[in-house]
């Protein structure tokens, strides 16, 4: 890579100390989509998180990092309740959820996009499949139908809808997975490793259309051109806490880029690095 | 039932499907026959579940149920993982609710015209003891081996090699489609499914069904190659070893003589309240 | 329901089905290539965990017995997918017994077998010209994948077609489960007069129980005629 010279900016992340994370939650105090506290959760007896916090506003597109298997994917289950937490509360949308009951309430506002999407896609068409959300919200058929070809031409997936899910490659597979969830009209997009496994062009196309939703969201991903193209703030997951973060932009040939001196974290263009 | 939370971990649980008698020894606790062979816990069971089916008393069954109790204990088979049995027993309510009354004998009970009789009730209670001893029979002596040594073992005592070979490729796959099935189901839920009566569900778990095949189907060619290239002709080479030693002939002589007592009681031993020959 | 337990049948009733039960695992084992095992043994752990599966029907559920589905795709292939399901069951979850196996076995695999028997010859006519799309005569090359997929998408996603699949699959589902279901009642009465009224709980209780699996096997049928045709008629792309 180094030899490349310009090919991949690096991005060091610095957990803040803890106190500095009043900064960031006191912007997004009034109506938060997401308000968890004190979060513990363990697989067995081994705790993986403890005392985890995280509030996110309307607006927000929050990265959430960390090394493999520090939790990050767990933490997106619990927030639409797949998974339970052995303590903490977690409220979504104003409301606070404590049993399957609410959080399918909850499941309505919150759309979660697996990392896989061949965990995501089981019905035959591509229409069956982004339909399958707003049926299960009580839409007619033809109701559910006419949503689905809505979100399926947003993403430019015109005319896809009598295509076998089963049979699309592996970026349409993952714009059809943003699709059935955004037909469910979220208020907040859960995003696992958006564009793992991607080519340059399906990631560009669907980092796009990222850019473009209006959605809040919360992104787990590696890539940094992720957090460059959508993030607003960034977060760690770190020995099953979250730590506020402060980025910096590495290039091979040292020259940083410190994102707070640019005012808002992220607004380091793709032309200023490539 | 199948939305309902549990704190368990692996993600099938979560998805209703319980696999976990199969991905570990449903033995729970300390498995304390474990010392022995366990070719010799699979004849053994074979033995006392042939002299379980014999018998013909109901208190020849009863003895023959604690007894089989007694070997779930040794086994290391957890109070939980009886709940297995429920299925059963939902068999043995619709036996102990008309066989008394379709027995002929004495009279039990006279509910209006109906007519329970004595011999019918223990029937119904030979059978009870029974079908449960012979299972409880099974979880202590095989079950709680686990299922890859209790298919060796089966392997060693000359079931075909085809059948066993292909045992042990389901047992994995099992696993395999298990969490598969579990994550669309996870994702299912994340999308607001909650399965019900109703034709959208069906065909959503239809549909569900279907995409396991087809994912499936791929695999298993992914499979077959990989395990071509492995050289893999059919013929797969066991790995395990087993040690028969002299502790497990004796554990099949001592049983010997105790099975055979109970069937000679069970003949002539308590003859008269529950007798039943047909 | 389907799995009788130890103890309430008789010995006639359990020698007989275990001969038969042994005999066929022998046919169908001598029928399957060792090559096919890796195929068989992922189908046959699809239709272990899907009928583990509950399925909502009024105010409770239940488990498929799927036999009906296993027979169209599988065939003879269907037998020892069959007997080891309800070896695994028997041993690690307590549903059966030991010495029934051979007669479970028998009334699964039976009504699977004449389910093969009877419908799979006309499931694999309704699957072949989607198969043959993907191959062009006139080139006798396989054509671009987006070809074969708008030739598949044209022929075999017709409605007429669609329903002829679900017909087809229900009829599998349906028959085959009361054909279980009056097995399994036979068993019983064979073992004794005193079994009468249980077999016909049992019997009646089969009805639903092959309504839905009916369903549910023409909703996967179709879904198969539709995402996979290959699928729906093993026996002649491994052969031919």
């Amino acid at each position: 890579m180094a030899e490349r010279g310009i090919a991949g900016p690096e991005l060091e992340l610095e957990p803040e100390a803890p106190e500095m994370n009043e900064r960031a939650t006191t912007i997004a105090n009034d109506g938060l989509l997401v308000d968890l506290e004190g979060i513990g959760f363990g697989y067995g007896s081994t705790p993986l998180l403890s005392g985890l916090d995280l509030r996110i506003g309307r607006g927000e597109r929050v990265a959430l990092i960390g090394p493999n298997g520090a939790g990050k994917s767990t933490l997106l289950h619990l927030i639409v309740g797949l998974l339970r937490p052995s303590v903490g509360r977690i409220r979504v949308l104003g409301r606070d959820c404590r049993s399957e009951a609410d959080f399918r309430v909850a499941r309505a506002g919150v759309g979660l996009v697996f990392q896989q999407s061949d965990d995501q896609l089981f019905c035959p068409t591509v229409l069956d499949d982004v339909a399958f959300g707003p049926l299960n919200l009580g839409r007619s058929p033809a109701a559910a139908a006419a949503i689905a070809e809505r979100t399926l031409a947003a993403l430019g997936l015109e005319g896809y809808g009598e295509r076998v899910t089963h049979r699309l490659s592996g970026g349409e597979k993952r714009l059809v997975a943003l699709a059935t969830v955004l037909a469910m009209e979220p208020q907040l997009l859960l995003l696992d490793e958006p564009i793992g496994g991607l080519d340059r062009a399906s990631e560009a196309r669907l980092l796009d259309h990222l850019c473009a939703l209006p959605q809040a969201m919360l992104i787990v991903s590696h890539e940094q051109r992720v957090f460059e193209r959508l993030g607003t703030r960034a977060v760690v997951l770190q020995d099953g806490r979250l730590l506020d973060a402060e980025l910096h932009w590495h290039l091979h040939r040292h020259a940083h880029v410190h994102a707070r001196g640019l005012g808002s974290p992220f607004h380091v263009g793709d032309g200023d690095i490539f | 039932m199948v939305e309902s939370w549990q704190p368990d971990w692996p993600p099938s649980k979560l998805a209703g499907l319980d696999l976990a008698g199969l991905q570990r020894p449903l033995a729970e606790r300390e498995d304390r026959l474990a010392a022995f062979d366990p070719r010799a816990r699979l004849i053994l069971a074979a033995l006392l579940a042939l002299t379980v089916v014999s018998l013909q008393t109901a208190n020849a069954g009863l003895v023959a149920l604690f007894a089989a109790g007694a070997i779930a204990r040794l086994g290391g088979v957890s109070l939980r993982r009886l709940r297995y049995l429920l299925p059963l027993e939902l068999l043995m309510l619709v036996l102990l609710l008309t066989l008394p009354f379709s027995v002929p004998g004495t009279l039990l009970l006279a509910v209006g015209p109906l007519v329970a009789s004595r011999e019918g009730g223990a029937l119904a209670l030979l059978i009870l003891f029974k079908a449960n001893a012979v299972v409880l029979i099974l979880f202590g002596l095989v079950g709680s081996l686990g299922a890859g040594p209790a298919v060796h073992a089966l392997a060693r005592l000359g079931l075909p090699s085809k059948l066993c070979q292909l045992v042990l490729l389901t047992l994995r796959q099992i696993d395999l489609v298990g969490d598969e099935y579990a994550r669309m189901r996870l994702a299912m839920r994340a999308r607001a499914f909650v399965p019900q009566s109703n034709r959208h569900s069906w065909r959503a778990l239809g549909w569900l069904s279907g995409m396991l095949l087809v994912r499936s189907l791929a695999r298993a060619r992914r499979v077959a190659d990989a395990m071509r290239c492995r050289g893999f002709d059919g013929q797969r080479r066991l790995l395990w070893r087993f040690r028969w030693r002299r502790r497990d002939t004796l554990l099949l002589l001592g049983a010997l003589p105790l099975l055979a007592g109970l069937l000679l009681l069970d003949r002539w031993g308590w003859s008269g309240w529950a007798d039943w020959s047909g | 329901m389907a799995h009788i337990p130890d103890g309430v049948l008789s010995a006639p009733v359990l020698i007989s089905g275990a001969l038969v039960s042994t005999g066929l695992l022998g046919l169908a084992l001598r029928r399957l290539r060792e090559t096919e095992l890796p195929q068989a043994a992922v189908l046959a752990s699809v239709f272990f965990v899907s009928s583990l599966v509950s399925v909502p029907l009024g105010p409770s559920s239940v488990h498929l017995l799927l036999n009906g589905l296993m027979g169209l795709l599988l065939g003879w292939a269907a037998v020892p997918a069959i007997f080891v399901a309800l070896l695994l069951q028997a041993v690690f979850f307590g549903f059966g017994g030991l010495l029934v196996l051979g007669v479970n076995t028998l009334n699964l695999a039976l009504p699977a077998l004449l389910v093969a028997r009877l419908l799979r010859s006309m499931l694999h006519r309704l699957a072949a010209p989607a198969l043959g799309s993907e191959l062009d005569p006139a080139l006798g090359a396989p054509v671009p994948v987006k070809h074969a997929e708008h030739g598949l998408s044209a022929e075999v996603s017709s409605p007429r077609r669609q329903r002829r699949a679900f017909m087809l699959g229900s009829a599998a589902g349906i028959l085959a489960v009361l054909l279980t279901g009056l097995m399994l009642a036979a068993s019983l009465v064979l073992s004794g007069e005193a079994f009468w009224p249980a077999a016909r709980v049992i019997a009646i209780s089969f009805i639903p129980l092959a309504l839905i699996e009916g369903l549910m096997t023409g909703i996967v049928v179709a879904f198969l005629l539709r995402v996979e045709p290959a699928l729906l008629r093993l026996d002649e792309v491994r052969h031919g």
